[in-house]
């Protein structure tokens, strides 16, 4: 007896296995296969010449029905009860509700669209063919109820793809849209769908149905929307660095005697330019970002002191804590706005450099409140009670105590508001964009043009530096003026290439500072957590 | 004898300390009035603002070496009073700005007229419409992608990733944050609007369709961070007693872990459309930037014009009412964004109170 028990209980494990393998065969080609539509859709895999020599169709055909059948036979042979699994009482209602949802549109597009009945016709079908796949999924098990509508829309756009329904030149022009849907789109995305639907419910299967079947099926789907999010950003990166870091690294090197070259870096735009390069934009955006730290930071680390050492809780820092997250979230074109109509017309009504650095400080000058903030209450109060126990006083609490031991935290928000600052271009389009392509003597000198002899009446305080109340360039507006000057320049051979290497070195300056800023913070935060 | 000395030196103690708190006093109203001073000439475009700004340095520094700690807590006063004032004068010079547009359409008119013409430079006829109707497609359409995506994402890297790639992945997050629009719209204008005119067909340059996709994918990152540090502060303690109860993972995830934090990803959501809303750039580049409501209107592949991208796009030929009216959109989005801000700010207060009672 026990002898037979346990040849069954062998076989039954071996069953098991065996659909096991199955279950997550059919997962794994799922995934493959929405890899592949995905790189179809990206033209990394090119749709028109099809695969060895089968038309992309055809292809995807072949793999959805395959998909279909073999998902809809897993869940058959589990609700027979060949293996054993432990499928819930249904699907649940949200499982049913997509797959309803799913069915009703392929209903809707095909009764309206392919069979050109009118609306009298193809919502009463759609609404009935979304109902009855509802009820067809929430009513059987779990096992069925979440294979079969699935595995029946992979077959059934699998049939569609290999009857040719669907083909390589097919093309569908909604009456109302102004797009049309080619095969190009159309077959990798309906490859998308297929092929994830599937791969969804066999991954359940591998789990057995049930609470573990779910939550296979669930982790699947959250690491391939990770991996999604995470390769299109990386992919972005890579494009941008592979167009553009030929051109900005273009002749770099010692030149004559021991000078060092990066034409693209140190070069203007002029009719003599053998090498045109971006030098005005990069001076802009320094000078710019040291502008609005040097006013920004002192201020806000000011504030951020006041309000964690001094202030009272009460109405006034709640108002200034609605102020600061007010403005952190202002968008940026309305700074532009406000220093279009307060500060431009007081600066002798051009747009300058100066006026852009004080609408950035005003940009940066709440994420520096708020990171010192945070990372003034972080600082344990013992240390403030050490220091008020020896006899000090609470300036020099905070001066020799509080303050240095918050400085990581406030510098990390330093440097990640300076990336974000360096990169915006809204707010200078409108108060300190100049040129389209400046040439390399327009770039603001700062520096040299500190004029000493202040005068103390009027007119203002541009006496003392001209360079600041002219219009600069800046990186990120000199990709914008590239677009808006459409790609092309007289002075600028391959301007495409131009702007390309533009966006890379922008690209570069902005996540260094976010790089070094979040490194910053995990040195820190590691330190600490040792201490 | 001795107890003479004590009183003599706590007099004497007492007198100093009075004597540095006058002097303190006397700094700080000095540094007060200069800096007011030095305000006022500069919103009134008069001449005195560098003497004014010169005396409040001069004041400071020598409260600096006579009186610090006052002259220093002066300063972090002043300090924390810019904050709310710049924000106070960015409010009232764009409304003040904006008021002779509204004066000229009536508000009512201005934000919803339908009829033709809706945007006449010559005529003066105005309406916001498109305008709001653009950035609310985009808006849609990127919280779309942002949101599932984005919730995935910070789920994925809070309670699934393993350990090894969660410290890759976080801090990477946070740095493709830092992308900035103009590289997205970049991209968007030189390869994605060629693509989707090749692959849809279009007529023209740009849809609201692919602005509002790249929006979304731009606002991710906030998104993502925000969520994940939402649902990193639910208790363990919850999580555990779930999984104690033979819970798997995925079931204390959904029941237990994501309704907890659901104030934080929101709020998370809502920075993500607060960021989709004021986004300027992308949509510039991308769009068409017509004054034209898509037609029929839910033609997402249409073109029209954002809020901001009319303002980026039209500021350099506006003049007068023009320019009044672009202050009007403005002040639409800079109201719009506020409200989500607040919105955002009470979610998250919330959820504070509710996970405050047992940490």
């Amino acid at each position: 007896m026990s002898n037979r028990n346990a040849t069954r209980s062998e076989l039954v494990e071996s069953d098991t296995s065996t659909y096991e393998v199955i279950a997550a065969a059919t997962a794994a080609v799922g995934v493959l296969t929405s890899t592949l539509s995905f790189l179809t859709l990206a033209e990394i895999v090119p749709f028109e010449g099809g695969l060895g020599g089968i038309a992309m169709p055809t292809v995807f055909g072949a793999i959805l029905s395959l998909l279909g059948v073999v998902t809809i036979g897993i869940g058959v042979v589990s609700a027979v009860g060949v293996v054993e699994t432990t499928p819930d009482r249904d699907a649940g209602l949200v499982t049913a509700g997509a797959f309803g949802l799913l069915w009703a549109v392929v209903a809707g597009l095909v009764v309206s669209q392919s069979l050109g009945f009118g609306v009298v016709v193809w919502l009463p079908a759609t609404l009935a063919v979304g109902v009855a796949v509802l009820f067809g999924a929430v009513f059987p098990k779990e096992d069925l109820g979440s294979t079969l509508p699935g595995g029946a829309l992979a077959l059934f756009a699998g049939a569609v793809f290999l009857t040719g329904t669907v083909g390589t030149g097919w093309s569908w022009s909604p009456p109302d849209l102004q797009a049309s849907f080619t095969a190009p789109v159309v077959v990798p995305v309906v490859g998308i769908v297929g092929s994830l639907v599937t791969a969804w419910g066999a991954a359940k299967a591998h789990g057995a149905f049930g609470r573990r079947g779910r939550q296979r099926a669930a982790y699947m789907a959250i690491w391939l929307l990770a991996a999604l999010v995470l390769t299109v950003l990386l992919y972005l990166l890579a494009f941008v660095t592979m167009k553009g870091a030929g051109r900005a690294f273009a002749g770099i090197g010692f030149g004559p005697g021991l000078s060092f070259n990066w034409p693209f870096l140190t070069n203007g735009v002029s009719l003599m330019e053998q090498s045109p390069g971006i030098w005005p934009a990069v001076v802009g955006t320094v000078w710019l970002v040291v502008g609005a730290v040097m006013m920004a930071v002192p201020l806000g680390i000011g504030a951020a002191v006041f309000l964690t050492e001094y202030a009272e809780q009460g109405r006034f820092t709640q108002v200034v804590e609605v102020a600061t997250n007010g403005l952190w979230s202002t968008p940026s074109i309305v700074f532009g706005l406000f220093g279009y109509a307060f500060l431009v017309p007081r600066f002798g009504n051009t747009k300058s450099l100066f006026a852009g650095m004080l609408v950035l400080s005003f940009m940066l000058l709440p994420l520096v409140l708020i990171t010192s903030r945070e990372s003034l209450k972080s600082v344990p109060d013992e240390y403030r009670d050490a220091s008020a126990a020896l006899g000090v006083s609470r300036w020099e609490t905070v001066r020799s105590v509080v303050l240095p031991a918050a400085m990581p935290g406030v510098v990390t928000g330093v440097i990640l508001g300076v990336g974000r600052i360096a990169g915006e271009t809204a707010p200078l389009l409108l108060v300190t964009a100049g040129e389209i392509f400046p040439a390399k003597q327009n770039a603001p000198a700062v520096l040299r043009s500190f004029q000493v002899d202040v005068v103390m009446g009027p007119p203002f305080l541009d006496v003392s530096n001209p360079a600041l109340f002219e219009a600069s360039s800046a990186l990120p507006y000199q990709l914008y003026a590239i677009i808006t000057a459409g790609l092309s320049s007289s002075n600028i051979e391959n301007s495409l290439e131009f702007a390309w290497a533009t966006a890379f070195v922008l690209l570069l300056v902005v996540l260094s500072f976010y790089a070094i800023g979040i490194a910053t913070r995990t040195y820190f935060r590691r330190k600490i957590s040792h201490e | 004898m001795s107890q003479v000395t004590e009183d003599d030196q706590l007099t004497r103690l007492q007198e100093a300390l009075d004597g540095a708190a006058t002097g303190g006093i006397a700094v700080s109203v000095v540094a007060g009035v200069c800096l007011v001073g030095a305000f006022a000439s500069f919103l009134l475009s008069m001449p005195f603002t560098v003497p004014f700004l010169l005396g409040f340095v001069g004041v400071t520094a020598y409260g600096w070496f006579a009186h610090q700690a006052e002259t220093a807590r002066t300063l972090m006063f002043v300090a924390t009073v810019s904050t709310v004032t710049v924000l106070g004068l960015i409010t009232f010079y764009v409304f003040l700005e904006a008021a002779p547009a509204f004066a000229n359409m009536g508000v009512v008119e201005l934000l919803t007229r339908l009829e033709q013409p809706l945007w006449n430079t010559e005529t003066h006829v105005y309406s916001l419409v498109p305008l709001m109707w653009g950035t609310f497609v985009t808006t849609v359409l990127a919280t779309l992608v942002a949101a599932p995506f984005g919730v995935a994402g910070a789920l994925f890297i809070s309670e699934i990733a393993p350990r090894t790639v969660r410290e890759i992945i976080k801090p990477a997050v946070e740095v493709l944050a830092g992308i900035p629009s103009i590289v997205y719209g970049f991209i968007g204008f030189t390869v994605l609007n060629p693509y989707m005119t090749e692959k849809f067909l279009l007529a023209g340059q740009g849809s609201l369709f692919l602005a509002g996709i790249v929006i979304g994918f731009m606002a991710l990152p906030t998104t993502v961070s925000v969520a994940e540090d939402a649902i990193a502060s639910v208790p363990e303690s919850m999580k555990s007693g779930s999984l104690a109860l033979g819970s798997t993972d995925w079931q204390t995830m959904k029941s237990v872990t994501l309704p907890t934090a659901l104030s934080g990803v929101s709020a998370g959501i809502l920075l993500g459309v607060g960021r989709a809303i004021g986004e300027t750039m992308a949509a510039t580049v991308i769009l068409g930037t017509v004054v034209e409501l898509p037609d029929p209107l839910y033609d997402v592949f249409g073109n029209t014009i954002t809020l901001t991208s009319a303002i980026a796009a039209q500021y350099g030929s506006a003049f007068g009412l023009h320019m009044n009216t672009l202050f009007a959109a403005g002040v639409v989005l800079f109201v719009t964004v506020m409200g989500l801000s607040i919105a955002a700010q009470y979610v998250e207060a919330r959820m504070q109170r509710k996970l405050g009672g047992d940490v």
